[in-house]
């Protein structure tokens, strides 16, 4: 199959995940407009970061001017999530050239890899195991990968670019609704997407332990408690999954 | 250290290729123990839990005593409205109102 057809078949799988990247973005442009960050700072996280939890996360240390250290620990912790995706794709894109990887892989994120990677796993199902061509499948892959991928990457700028500009014809006395916008959507993204027990209790906890660990240490604080949260609450289900595998 | 926001922007977006490129690159076929996925998707939870909590509750080590009430109801709001929708904009939309309509009182 031809490189611009699977691409085609890659932007209309990424419909979805323009929809749901058109909000977001503009959620975060105005949010960083009212953090008083600059267009050419928006730009560049969003084009060069490209994650809106790591976005938000630094959002505020970074307009507080807080150190260096707290903003990249803040966005690095928050972009460790990208290692389990990008390494679930990689067997897919068997063959292909690491320059054609490298800068593909900047335009995994977590909305937009989950797509590509479950059409491939239906197409590896539903085709036989054969030996053909490995090299051309995995460029295939690439393709549809790119297909989703650029042109979500393409909505998130432009979103986040839309959402600054639009944030800046807000009248005064708007300060409010534009503070509470971007967590209220993220909460948001967290209650639709739980289940079982450990992620509302994690969430709940986390939620709570931040004021005392911020009040404590405003910078370090509610970043140390989120990380003992999240600990803690991954041992508990461990060891329940140990124990369930031994009774 | 002493970077600019830009400067600290473009070594944030320099670890975020890293964790996106290694993999693909030199892990090709190697699977990611699902233990660790886990732990790495609970710590993205609890981090945006301590976001929102920090933004919308504290200023700097101080408690926002007058506004977080008013944040605090819209939140509850937003994540109800979420939930019953399966909507993340629609929890949103009706939380940021709650907490205009809430803060002209």
């Amino acid at each position: 199959m031809k490189f611009a057809t699977r691409f085609r078949q890659g932007m209309k799988a990424a419909i979805p995940v323009w929809i749901a990247f058109v909000p977001s973005s503009i959620a975060w442009g105005i949010a960083a407009q009212s953090h008083k960050l600059t267009l050419e700072e928006v730009l560049l996280l969003s084009a060069w970061v490209y994650s809106g939890p790591a976005q938000f996360a630094v959002l505020g240390p970074l307009a507080e001017g807080k150190s260096a250290i707290q903003v990249l620990v803040a966005g690095t912790l928050m972009n460790l999530r990208f290692l389990p995706m990008s390494a679930a794709l990689a067997p897919f894109f068997s063959g292909v050239k690491r320059l054609p990887l490298l800068l593909s892989s900047h335009v995994v994120s977590a909305s937009s890899f989950i797509v590509p990677y479950l059409q491939f796993q239906k197409e590896r199902e539903s085709e036989p195991q054969t030996t053909g061509d490995q090299v051309a499948k995995g460029y295939n892959n690439l393709a549809f990968f790119l297909g989703v991928g650029v042109t979500s990457f393409t909505v998130w700028v432009v979103g986040s670019t839309t959402g600054f500009i639009v944030a800046l014809g807000f009248p005064a006395g708007f300060e409010e609704p534009l503070k509470f916008i971007l967590p209220g959507y993220f909460a948001g993204l967290l209650v639709v997407e739980m289940k079982g027990w450990t992620m509302p209790l994690i969430c709940a906890v986390s939620l709570i332990a931040a004021i005392p660990g911020a009040a404590t240490s405003p910078g370090w604080g509610w970043l140390a408690t989120s990380f003992v949260v999240a600990l803690v609450g991954w041992g508990l289900e461990e060891w329940n999954l140990h124990a369930a595998k031994s009774s | 250290m002493e970077l600019t926001r830009s400067e600290i922007i473009l070594v944030l977006g320099i670890t975020a290729l890293a964790f996106r490129a290694v993999p693909q690159l030199f892990f090709v076929g190697e699977k990611f123990p699902e233990t660790w996925d886990r732990l790495l998707r609970y710590l993205s939870y609890a981090l945006l839990c301590g976001i929102i909590s920090t933004t919308l509750f504290m200023q700097g080590a101080s408690l926002e005593s007058d506004v977080a009430p008013h944040r605090a109801a819209a939140l509850i709001v937003a994540v109800i409205v979420a939930r019953k929708t399966k909507s993340a904009v629609t929890g949103m939309l009706i939380g940021t109102i709650v907490v205009s309509v809430l803060s002209w009182f």
